[in-house]
């Protein structure tokens, strides 16, 4: 079995049919193509994009619904075609895609974590192909805030 | 910002190797026509912010910021 050394779970065991493939790669990072998603539990229900190629390479994310409950998707033609997906109707959340957002947390612990619902990140769970949709029209912000308890106190 | 009002077929120069020509005004959508040297990289707005957005987003955040990003989606979910 493949090794990769990742940014934040230390050295794992993948499958190869666990990879996903991003033909355009993720804007600013266009030759990344191949990641992985993964999660641990005490840092659930965030996820990680981990790239293949480049070790240090993560992205947090957070699954669509959790940043936004009534999150619509709305992908147009040429999106649905780059995703393999069938054209003429949206796909569901959970059944035929995973969609989620990109986390920024503030840079070096300043400012609150925001959540890019402008552009989330679309995969079609049957084909593992993944890529980042920029929606034009979106409603949404690319630094939609996170809803969130307070600080925690600091734990011991 | 400069604001100024064109019609359909008519343009506009920045410096003296950019036009921009709208070409078409249909109801909340104008389509522009763009000439410019190769040299200058014409992006759509949304492109560039995601862009920008994912290298803040790509560099390393601490464990333990982690840990309480996760904790604090944890209790938002629980208090609401």
């Amino acid at each position: 079995m493949p090794q990769i050394r990742t940014a934040y779970l230390g050295e794992l065991d993948y499958a190869d049919g666990t990879v996903f493939h991003f033909p355009y790669g993720l804007p600013g990072f266009e030759h990344e193509q191949a990641f992985l998603f993964l999660k641990q539990p005490h840092t659930e229900p965030l996820l990680f994009l981990q790239s293949l190629g480049n070790s240090r390479l993560c992205f947090i994310l957070l699954p669509i619904l959790v940043v936004d409950p009534s999150y619509a998707v709305n992908l147009d033609a040429e999106d649905l075609a780059a995703l393999h997906l069938p054209p003429g109707r949206q796909p569901k959340i959970g059944e035929d895609i995973l969609c989620a957002a990109i986390v920024t947390t503030g840079s070096a612990g300043q400012g609150e974590p925001t959540a890019n619902l402008m552009a989330p990140v679309v995969v079609n769970l049957k084909e593992q192909i993944g890529m980042q949709v920029i929606c034009a029209e979106s409603p949404y912000s690319h630094r939609h805030p996170i809803p969130m308890g307070k600080d925690a106190a600091p734990c011991s | 910002m400069l604001i100024m009002k064109r019609r359909a077929g008519e343009s506009f120069t920045i410096g003296d190797e950019i036009e921009i020509e709208v070409l078409e005004v249909a109801g909340t959508r104008v389509k522009l026509g763009i000439v410019a040297p190769d040299s200058v990289a014409i992006v759509r707005k949304e492109a560039r912010v995601t862009r920008e957005e994912n290298i803040t987003a790509s560099q390393p955040v601490a464990p333990d910021a982690l840990a309480a990003l996760a904790h604090r989606l944890w209790r938002a979910k629980t208090n609401s």
